[in-house]
């Protein structure tokens, strides 16, 4: 018996898995799905209704994994990421670019109040131009690039001062 | 069928012919020039040293830095390359310098063949404006609007109060959505006007921007065309790409739903005379709009072999890289060419680095895992390998699934099981979106408008927890069994072969035992 644990958009997963001659029975909550590896990635899931072949590997501490053409991230619980993926680094007050590219235009000023779904910035890359919403409501605290800036993902564009919730 | 054996002998094909472009493209008319013997030369830049179109080209040559304008766009670094490598003929794929009639004229003067219709042909379609004029000349309906494009925003108000909102603003130079914007209401107009302007000088160098009615519930109906340098031209049938997420096609299909067989020789026959009145002279695309009453528009002619061309070719068995090469040098279109049917029914699905997820944000990074489906009538034409880094410098179009069965309620099937194994890691493709768009009962009952994403698509239903749990036990498991097979994070330790992996197994047995 093997016990395993995964973290799914910040929900930790707990599981344990026996082997069971060439598959393993693993058992997530209240579900048993037996897993058979084939190699080169890919594994069978069988026994469980249809026929799935899922794809599974794993880069930095994250599996990423594919099941029926959904695309999943589950990390390691010993990694301090939350399958946190580029621009979306799990801070609501601060607001990157969802990838590298240029900025085109700030549709937000210092000291503005804004909602969620408020857009903020219109960031160029591959030649399309991507509207980054805000995923909060708050007041516009600092915006630390021009337009015509080049921005990667790892420095807020904008940041902002949330409203503070009543608990 | 076949060619005639008189005229092989009087027509020379070319011998080596260098490849102006990169990824699936690339790959796929490298496959076409290795059909007729032809030798290849792929061209690069320093982000696709390892690229898959550089790897399976006979011979390669590094053009410069990543940034298109001293790579895949610099046309004295791609002739030069052609000259060293003794190219006669250089193929430009689609995008880059495709429709770049200074280009072909360059190619026309250093005594190089472009593979593609003539400089004048390009510059004329690719004036949408011009070839809007040109279109009413000879007779091809037309979508109401601006005749002349312009700048000032009073001119734009008045052209779209005329035609009646919603109106669409598009590139002069345009194409592929880039410079393109719906407008619902006048108080849209100027920020639509802008953002147009400044995607369409992006992409194309060029904000010339022009406005049209924006027809509603339309279907984008398109007509592949070959014609030769004797005068001869012959349509392939349509392929209906009304499946569109930023106005960019991502699922196209032949036959369309929407015509029958006297509308299907209406639009063929105003295609040949479309592309006559250009004086065509390769493969092309001539695009329409079609309304609910099956009344149909000229959108604009495309000089290029396009992204979907597979489709047609499995419904017609045609070649049409093949084809197009042949007639750039000087073939008549074979015989055969003249009695084409359509077979059974083919879907296409684009599959881009973009995260259809999160309103198809482009998804880059490295292919941690690679492996394509297989099966009768599955097709991969695909320009990445396990290993191939996606960065934001180019296109983000990795591959394209094709299938081909009897009828639509089949491919349908047989697509939808084809992307399931279809898997690529590493990167965000918008594989789950396409499946439930094709599972979606207005897409099954073929009530395919181009706004079919919007209308039917906002509400999708979250990730079920079954999902969830087969993934973790899958990681479970390739975590327990891993530093054998995994080839992200740290090293392959070992990689055991499949034989050892599967175990015990016979030949013909289902794998549930």
């Amino acid at each position: 018996m093997n016990k395993t644990e995964f973290y799914h958009d910040g929900e930790l997963i707990e599981m344990s898995s026996e082997k069971n001659g060439d598959s393993y029975s693993v058992t997530v909550g209240d579900s048993t799905i037996n897993v058979r590896p084939l190699g080169n990635n890919l594994f069978a899931i069988v026994d469980n209704g249809p026929q799935k072949i899922v794809a599974a590997v794993r880069s930095q501490g994250v599996w990423h994994i594919d099941v029926d053409s959904v695309q999943l991230e589950l990390s390691e619980p010993d990694e301090s990421g939350f399958g946190a993926g580029a621009g979306d680094h799990g801070e609501k007050d601060k607001v990157y670019a969802p990838m590298p590219g240029k900025i085109v235009k700030l549709l937000v000023e210092v000291g503005q109040e804004v909602d969620v779904k408020t857009p903020l910035v219109i960031v160029e890359a591959m030649k399309m131009e991507n509207q980054v919403n805000s995923k909060a409501k708050g007041k516009v605290k600092a915006i630390n690039f021009a337009a015509g800036d080049q921005v990667d993902t790892e420095t807020p564009i904008i940041e902002l001062e949330l409203e503070t919730k009543e608990e | 069928m076949g060619y005639g054996r008189g005229e092989m002998m009087a027509n020379k094909l070319f011998k080596k012919i260098l490849i102006a472009n990169r990824s699936e493209i690339a790959v796929r008319i490298i496959n076409a020039c290795r059909t007729l013997g032809i030798a290849t030369v792929a061209v690069y830049s320093e982000a696709d040293v390892n690229a898959k179109h550089r790897l399976v080209a006979d011979e390669s040559v590094l053009l410069g830095p990543p940034p298109p304008n001293e790579s895949y766009l610099d046309v004295d670094k791609i002739i030069d390359a052609a000259k060293e490598c003794g190219a006669d003929a250089i193929h430009p794929g689609y995008g880059f310098l495709a429709e770049n009639a200074d280009f072909a004229r360059r190619c026309k003067k250093e005594g190089i063949a472009f593979i593609g219709p003539s400089p004048e042909a390009i510059e004329l379609m690719g004036n949408k404006v011009a070839s809007r004029v040109k279109m009413v000349d000879v007779g091809v309906p037309l979508i109401p609007g601006m005749k002349t494009a312009e700048t000032d925003i009073n001119v734009f108000a008045k052209a779209a109060v005329e035609a009646g909102y919603p109106v669409l603003i598009k590139a002069a130079a345009g194409g592929g959505g880039k410079g393109m914007r719906v407008v619902h209401a006048p108080d849209e107009l100027q920020t639509a006007l802008e953002a147009a302007q400044r995607e369409a000088k992006n992409a194309f160098g060029d904000d010339t921007v022009y406005l049209e009615k924006y027809i509603t519930n339309p279907r984008h109906v398109e007509f592949q065309i070959l014609a030769d340098k004797h005068g001869n031209c012959v349509h392939l049938f349509e392929r209906e790409c009304s499946i569109q997420r930023r106005h960019q096609k991502i699922i196209e299909e032949t036959p369309s739903v929407a015509l029958d067989d006297d509308l299907r020789t209406c639009m063929g026959n105003a295609a040949v005379l479309v592309s006559k009145a250009a004086d065509y002279d390769s493969a092309g695309t001539v695009e329409f709009l079609v309304d609910e009453s099956g009344g149909f528009y000229f959108l604009e002619m495309n000089t290029r072999i396009q992204v979907e061309h597979p489709i047609t070719e499995m419904v017609t068995g045609v070649d049409l890289v093949v084809e197009q090469i042949r007639v750039a040098a000087g073939f008549k279109l074979p015989d055969y060419m003249y009695n084409l049917t359509q077979r059974g029914h083919a879907i296409e699905c684009r599959i881009y680095a973009e995260d259809g997820e999160n309103n198809f944000m482009p998804s880059t990074g490295k292919i941690l895992h690679y492996s394509e489906p297989v099966g009768p009538g599955v097709r991969v034409d695909s320009g990445v390998i396990a290993g191939s880094e996606v960065t934001i410098d180019y296109d983000p179009i990795m591959a394209k699934l094709i299938v081909h069965a009897p009828d639509r309620d089949s491919a349908i099937v047989k697509m939808i099981d084809a992307l399931n194994n279809y898997k690529i890691l590493g990167v965000k493709t918008s594989k789950r979106f396409m499946i439930e768009c094709m599972l979606h009962a207005e897409f099954k009952a073929g009530r395919t408008y181009t706004n079919f994403i919007e209308q039917n698509m906002s509400d999708r239903n979250d990730l079920n927890d079954e999902v969830i749990n087969i993934a973790a036990a899958v990681a479970a498991v390739a975590d327990e069994t891993s530093g054998s097979f995994t080839t992200g994070g740290k090293s392959v330790a070992k990689m055991p072969s499949v034989w050892e992996m599967i175990g015990r197994f016979e030949i013909g047995a289902s794998i549930n035992e």
